[in-house]
């Protein structure tokens, strides 16, 4: 019983990276790029705010400076994919190992490894936190409260605004958007920079959240399960954070097992979120709903003079 | 279909009305074309320009990170390809490098994003030490099988993606990536357990004996260098030059069209992947065999973008494979020595290759196409001040 109250009482802080990044990489999917490089906009959030934390000892302050890093370094990416028509795949992957040499250079240089910081206090909801038994599930910290705040903020932005609307018809059918008299290209611009300021900001609930320090490849692939998470939700929001609170679930599951004594192959058990992310893409391709929920221009640079 | 009675449209392009004598700068407009093929000079020059440009930037990133500037040309270019010892030691570690390399081709000429290539690689060396550990086979006969069972397992790692990929259509992308997780998480299962070498209790497995690894051939060039030469002349006869060579150019430039012309397009897929995987697979055979003589738990790190990086600065070209795997070869053994010299981090690297990487893909968009000038609106009129 008190194992499974811990569970419950960790899971949303291991979810929350994912269902972060997920709705990052929703918001720029949606408007038809296809991002690749979460994971390495996530190691900038989580190296930049660490580095925020140190500077500043205020993780508030640490989280804005990681969003606007993340947003900044794909600003490249963007100038790639967008201005540039460089393959989407290639590009994402060259940011990907981009952000991984760089913050792993950054992070020895500036000796930000390993530096421990004082992370970011509990907050007590308080009906809810007061309640016997449970009440403990309820004390969580603000970004986690903030989290499904910010899922309702992106849906309403994406369904009910005129932007919104706009956005998604560039994801759609650009060559349709264009002739409507949407900048395609601006459109595009702002969803890589919004997006991965949001994938920055998982990155950085890592580092500045979660663990309170900076390792190098300390993501782990966390970027590239919210990739295929992404695929699993079929770019719809409210799926993605039910994955994420799956990925989440899966991955606090881990320690809890280990601190009640179940003896398990210890690597194996690191495979697990891996491996489940697998399972889960397999589980999506049988169901038979896998493409045709994707954005219809997603991956494809548009070229308006080849239109036709 | 056609109705012929109706009358064509009148012809779109007239001609250019003539360009007045003065232009105001602000209603110049410039027009982006895509332009046909290039010629293959300015090609190479482009791609040239590119590479220097990302080396330049490079330089600039190891200078700000504290390596001296006169340093640096003499690190590269006089300690690495000048010298007879550490050129020996570029060649060393371009045996797997042009392996890895050439998987990426040829998975990417069919168009397979194998992101997996490390996974494949790391069950290749997994495979080769099983041999090893397990002490399969008379001693003769011992190299040939750790390089069978090493191919064999690389390949067995790439058919699952494929499988998913050409039945259910799983992303490939995430779903090799996946997989590299699962593999590298199993070895250190192995190196921290029941491999872990008892002579020092270190993680790594227990030395190879002598006839387990890779010899020298003489003038200190290694088996593992003739090895990948084989492989790339090979490889290069396979794409460029056999039946299944060309339908895969087929399938590259256009998959609905060549299954329409009755190309195998999905049996031609899953043999680029399993050959791909097989060659990931050799290529940590030789790593464990041929450079470290043990499995070690980190050997794979940065190979595999390596790999997709040749890949794609040689244009899945196996001989252009070889001379770029070269370059990146010499790229690991300068960051090697700048780790020990200098404490800037092998991520470094990575980071170099990804810069040049942004450079090359970015110089595509100069080799596609063009800024034209074209007359302004207003000049076109010739009603100045109207827009």
């Amino acid at each position: 019983m008190d194992i499974a109250l811990h569970w419950l009482t960790n899971t949303p802080d291991f979810a929350v990276p994912f269902a972060l990044a997920a709705l990052g990489l929703i918001l720029t999917e949606r408007a038809g790029v296809l991002s690749l490089g979460a994971e390495g906009f996530m190691l900038v959030g989580a190296l930049v705010g660490i580095g925020g934390m140190l500077a500043f000892q205020d993780p508030a302050v640490a989280l804005v400076l990681a969003m606007m890093a993340a947003a900044a370094v794909s600003l490249l990416f963007a100038v790639m994919v967008v201005t540039l028509r460089v393959n989407q795949v290639i590009a994402g992957l060259a940011i990907v190992f981009f952000c991984q040499g760089f913050t792993g250079l950054m992070g020895t240089l500036l000796e930000w490894t390993n530096q421990t910081t004082a992370g970011l206090a509990p907050l007590a909801l308080w009906p809810l936190s007061a309640l016997p038994g449970i009440g403990p599930v309820f004390t969580q910290n603000a970004m986690v409260w903030l989290t499904p705040l910010l899922f309702v903020a992106v849906t309403a932005f994406l369904h009910t605004t005129t932007l919104g609307l706009r956005w998604r018809a560039v994801g759609e059918n650009p060559q349709a958007a264009d002739a409507a008299g949407i900048p395609v290209s601006a459109y595009r611009f702002a969803a890589v920079l919004a997006g991965s300021a949001l994938v920055g900001l998982a990155g950085a609930y890592i580092s500045v959240v979660s663990t309170k320090l900076w390792i190098a490849g300390m993501t782990g692939g966390r970027g590239w399960i919210a990739v295929g998470l992404v695929i699993f939700a079929r770019w719809s929001p409210w799926k993605a954070l039910a994955g994420a609170l799956l990925f989440g679930g899966i991955e606090a599951l881990i320690p809890q097992l280990a601190a009640s004594g179940v003896k398990l192959p210890q690597y194996f058990v690191l495979m697990t979120p891996y491996a489940v992310t697998l399972a889960v893409m397999v589980w999506v391709a049988l169901a038979g709903r896998g493409g045709q929920a994707a954005p219809g221009a997603l991956g494809e640079p548009y070229v308006r003079e080849e239109r036709r | 279909m056609t109705d012929l009675s109706v009358p064509l449209s009148p012809p779109v392009a007239t001609a250019a009305p003539a360009r007045p004598r003065f232009e105001p700068l602000l209603s110049r407009r410039y027009a982006l074309e895509v332009r046909g093929q290039l010629a293959w000079p300015w090609q190479a020059l482009i791609l040239a320009l590119a590479v220097v440009v990302g080396l330049l930037v490079s330089a600039a990133i190891l200078v700000a990170a504290g390596v001296p500037a006169d340093q640096l040309l003499n690190e590269f270019v006089v300690q690495t390809f000048l010298d007879g010892q550490n050129l020996r030691a570029v060649l060393f570690q371009a045996a797997p490098m042009v392996l890895i390399g050439l998987a990426g081709c040829v998975a990417f000429r069919a168009r397979f994003w194998n992101l997996g290539l490390e996974g494949q690689m790391v069950w290749g060396a997994i495979a080769a030490t099983a041999v090893s550990v397990w002490d399969l086979g008379p001693q003769p006969l011992r190299l040939p099988l750790m390089f069978a069972a090493a191919a064999a397992f690389g390949l067995l790692w790439s058919w699952g993606p494929a499988w998913l990929k050409l039945r259910l259509g799983v992303n490939e992308i995430i779903s090799t990536l996946m997989l590299n997780y699962l593999a590298a998480n199993f070895l250190l299962h192995l190196v921290y357990g029941a491999w872990k070498d008892p002579a020092s209790a270190f993680p790594h497995s227990p030395q190879f004996r002598a006839f387990e690894r890779l010899p020298e051939l003489g003038a200190g060039i290694g088996s593992a260098v003739l090895l990948a030469g084989v492989v790339a002349l090979l490889a290069w006869w396979g794409v460029e030059r056999s039946r299944a060579g060309l339908y895969l150019r087929f399938v590259d430039a256009n998959p609905r069209m060549a299954d329409a012309v009755g190309v195998p397009v999905r049996r031609l897929v899953l043999a680029a992947v399993l050959v791909s995987g097989a060659l990931s697979g050799l290529a940590g055979f030789v790593i464990a065999s041929g450079q470290e003589g043990r499995l070690t738990q980190g050997f794979y790190a940065g190979y595999g973008f390596s790999g997709i990086l040749i890949a794609f600065l040689a244009r899945n070209h196996p001989l252009g494979a070889v001379a770029v795997a070269l370059l990146v070869a010499a790229l690991f053994v300068t960051g090697r020595s700048l780790q020990v010299f200098y404490q800037i981090p092998f991520s470094m690297v990575q980071l170099i290759q990804a810069v040049i990487v942004v450079c090359v893909a970015s110089s595509d968009f100069f080799m596609r196409h063009r800024l034209r000038r074209v007359a302004s609106a207003a000049a076109r009129a010739g009603t100045p001040g109207a827009r």
